[in-house]
């Protein structure tokens, strides 16, 4: 236990006091007081850092989320189901690194998504999908999900393989099928093991990191910088380890806020059911 | 449950002592020594031992082999050879280095930048003078006098030179041969022959918005307007100047042009000049080996020039050129065994071992380079025809570089108005310049 508290509260504690501070890595930290805090919130960079962060939060609920939920429902009870969702897991395997990388080359101008859509006759062809913001962190949400969907969509299944039998009978008897069976059986029962993957994928996004730095390395220009790169980019890249301390503060701060806003309202709603 | 609050914050009190006493000192010289490695090297501050293991720290993981070679050749000739660890994240190297000074662990040899960045472990009093050893190599002639300025603070120097790199504009012959394009002698051949290539489909230059987005940027200012280059760098003048934003128009111009490659393009660039998929590459003589290696033949396959003034009133030819610094830590161990390896290192056996390795050129002119080009390029550098340049990324203080950097990155991307980016720049160049004073 005290090995645990060592390794987490330590650096923890060490980063906040960090926030404080001027420090550049070299000799000692020079206390600042709220210094880095308002040159944060007074720095233009950090809104669209919010609002790419905020997108990455949404998008990741909708669509890895989103399709996860519907491999897993059209295949669970399906012959060869496990067969069919095995590729959609198989991208989980790989590193996010792995993944900015072959995403970049698909996305790159010119790339490979393009060149298909030229050849199909598709219309948008011509689209610039890593210099143009919002499109960029569009297409590196659509990135992440191509990785996340199959092993939330094995959630679901264990999800959905743990519901007792008996309820889904009865439904049937009484005439319940496809999306009626889903909206009033299905996804009521599912609620415990959604809210456990919509809470994992907020904490995930919130902390969005890898596939960006591939990919544009929070560019052109910032513009698709989320609130990790931006502690990174203070930190390593300008050596400014007090606002970079000051970024992951705030960071660990809204991602608590948002989980524990999420978990207590989710538990609440089950409790008055 | 009061017991174990109780327990857990004594745990985390004998945890923070257990890591301060680890942390080792601030840096100011205070920490504990022990012993080498291989315990064949002096200690701080006494003689050199004599030959052994120094451990050697770089950002250029890539270069392993040539260091390897280098190594073996230090090994025969001096008795030292070195511990090789490489990292290819400049980022996360430059944060381990600075964080292996806390620790009583420091480096013995390490690769760093000029510029800023050197004078930040300077003012810590991190890494080792090299005053003497400056003097001695200057009056033999292995390191040219140009070079000082690079690593003087405070009248002092400090590391030696790792390598020097010019930066010229390679050409795939082939391509050139194809479209009857020859070398060019003036800016304007050199956009003539751009226009062609551009009639043609083919983009004549490659440029990115990651990182390496000064390039032209740095080319175009150096070549009309060399002096406004250097006043940039001391805070001398502004970013809004009409000179700079002349350069950013041309810069403009010849994007709208069509002389460029996209700038998200995620292939290698030499993959790019090797397919013919791009004409020339704005890039440092280190280039050479990643040619070589994809089996381009110097001469054959590939060749450079040194670019063209953009003025061509200008008395001397503006030519970029970067210098690494090889340092040694103020309180290594074997600092004296490392300073004896730097004053290897700058000599003439070791940079033909070192220029020949990296297919690169030699600082030293007492080095022998065995391809005539990179060989002819090192004399030309130092004649009165020419006017060295620092490049860009090291003449220019950090949080400046890291705006600009964002700013041409996002110009090349969408380029338009100059002004907003330039304003921009300008604003992180003024607090910079006003906390310094």
């Amino acid at each position: 236990m005290f090995i645990v508290a060592g390794l987490l509260y330590l650096p923890f504690l060490w980063t906040t006091y960090l926030s404080f501070t001027r420090y550049r890595g070299l000799g000692a930290p020079e206390w600042v007081g709220l210094d880095n805090y308002q040159a944060l919130f007074s720095d233009p960079a950090l809104l669209t850092s919010l609002r790419n962060t905020a997108l990455w939060v949404a998008g990741t609920i909708i669509v890895p989320v989103g399709i996860g939920l519907l491999i897993a429902v059209l295949t669970y009870n399906m012959r060869f189901g496990g067969w069919f969702r095995l590729p959609f897991l198989i991208p989980y395997a790989i590193s996010g690194v792995a993944v900015g990388v072959i995403w970049g080359f698909i996305l790159q101008s010119g790339g490979a998504l393009t060149q298909a859509m030229d050849f199909v006759g598709l219309p948008g062809a011509e689209s610039r999908w890593l210099l143009d913001a919002p499109l960029n962190t569009f297409v590196m949400i659509g990135a992440a999900a191509w990785q996340a969907s199959g092993v939330n969509a094995l959630l679901f299944v264990i999800g959905l393989q743990s519901i007792p039998k008996e309820p889904l009978e009865a439904a049937r008897v009484d005439g319940a099928s496809g999306w009626r069976m889903f909206s009033s059986i299905l996804w009521p029962m599912l609620r415990p093991l959604t809210t456990v993957v919509v809470g994992l994928s907020i904490v995930a996004s919130l902390k969005t990191f890898d596939v960006v730095y591939i990919m544009t390395q929070g560019g052109p220009g910032r513009s698709s910088e989320t609130l990790a790169i931006t502690m990174y980019r203070e930190t390593f890249v300008q050596s400014e380890y007090g606002m970079g301390g000051a970024v992951s503060v705030f960071l660990t701060v809204v991602t608590l806020t948002a989980s524990i806003a999420y978990l207590r309202r989710q538990l609440s709603e089950r409790k008055a059911l | 449950m009061k017991n174990s609050s109780k327990l857990m914050i004594a745990g985390l009190a004998a945890g923070a002592l257990l890591l301060s006493a680890c942390g080792g000192d601030d840096g100011n010289g205070d920490g504990t020594s022990s012993a080498n490695g291989n315990g064949t090297s002096g200690a701080n501050g006494e003689a050199p031992s004599g030959g052994g293991t120094l451990k050697f720290y770089t950002d250029k993981a890539a270069w392993e082999p040539q260091f390897d070679r280098v190594s073996d050749a230090s090994e025969e000739q001096i008795g030292y050879d070195l511990d090789f660890t490489g990292y290819s994240e400049a980022d996360a190297y430059s944060a381990f280095i600075k964080q292996s000074f806390r620790t009583a662990e420091k480096p013995s040899l390490f690769t760093w930048h000029t510029g800023d960045a050197l004078a930040e472990l300077v003012d810590e009093g991190m890494v080792a003078q090299t005053s003497d050893l400056w003097a001695e190599a200057m009056a033999s002639g292995d390191i040219p006098e140009d070079l000082e300025q690079y690593y003087t603070y405070n009248g002092e120097q400090y590391c030696v030179p790792l390598h020097v790199v010019y930066w010229v504009i390679y050409y795939n012959k082939h391509v050139f041969a194809e479209h009857g394009l020859d070398v060019p002698e003036t800016w304007d051949d050199l956009m003539e022959i751009a226009d062609t290539l551009a009639g043609e489909g083919i983009p004549a230059f490659y440029q990115t918005n990651i990182l390496f987005s000064f390039v032209w940027f740095q080319t175009l200012l150096a070549g009309s307007d060399p002096d406004l280059y250097e006043a940039l760098s001391t805070g001398d003048a502004s970013y809004t100047d009409p000179g700079v934003v002349a350069v950013m128009e041309q810069w403009r111009d010849m994007i709208d042009a069509g002389h460029f490659t996209a700038p998200d393009s995620a292939d290698d660039p030499q993959i790019l000049l090797n397919n013919g998929d791009v004409a020339m590459l704005n890039f440092g003589t280190f280039f050479t080996g990643a040619l070589n290696e994809l089996g381009m033949e110097s001469g054959e396959d590939y060749d450079f020039f040194v670019v063209p003034n953009m003025d061509p009133s200008l008395p001397q030819t503006s030519l970029i050129v970067e210098s690494g610094p090889l340092c040694a830590a103020e309180e290594a161990d074997d600092r004296a065994d490392a300073m004896e390896y730097m004053s290897w290192w700058v000599g003439a056996e070791a940079q033909t071992e070192w220029a020949n390795a990296r297919g690169d050129v030699s600082y030293n002119p007492n080095a022998e380079v065995r391809d005539e080009r990179l060989a002819d390029l090192g004399e030309q550098a130092g004649t009165d025809d020419v006017r060295l340049i620092e490049r860009y990324f090291e003449a220019t203080p950090q949080p400046i570089l890291t705006a600009a950097l964002d700013g041409f990155g996002a110009f090349v991307t969408n380029p338009g108005d100059p002004m907003p980016i330039l304003e921009a720049i300008e604003a992180e160049a003024d607090a910079y310049w006003a906390s310094q004073q």
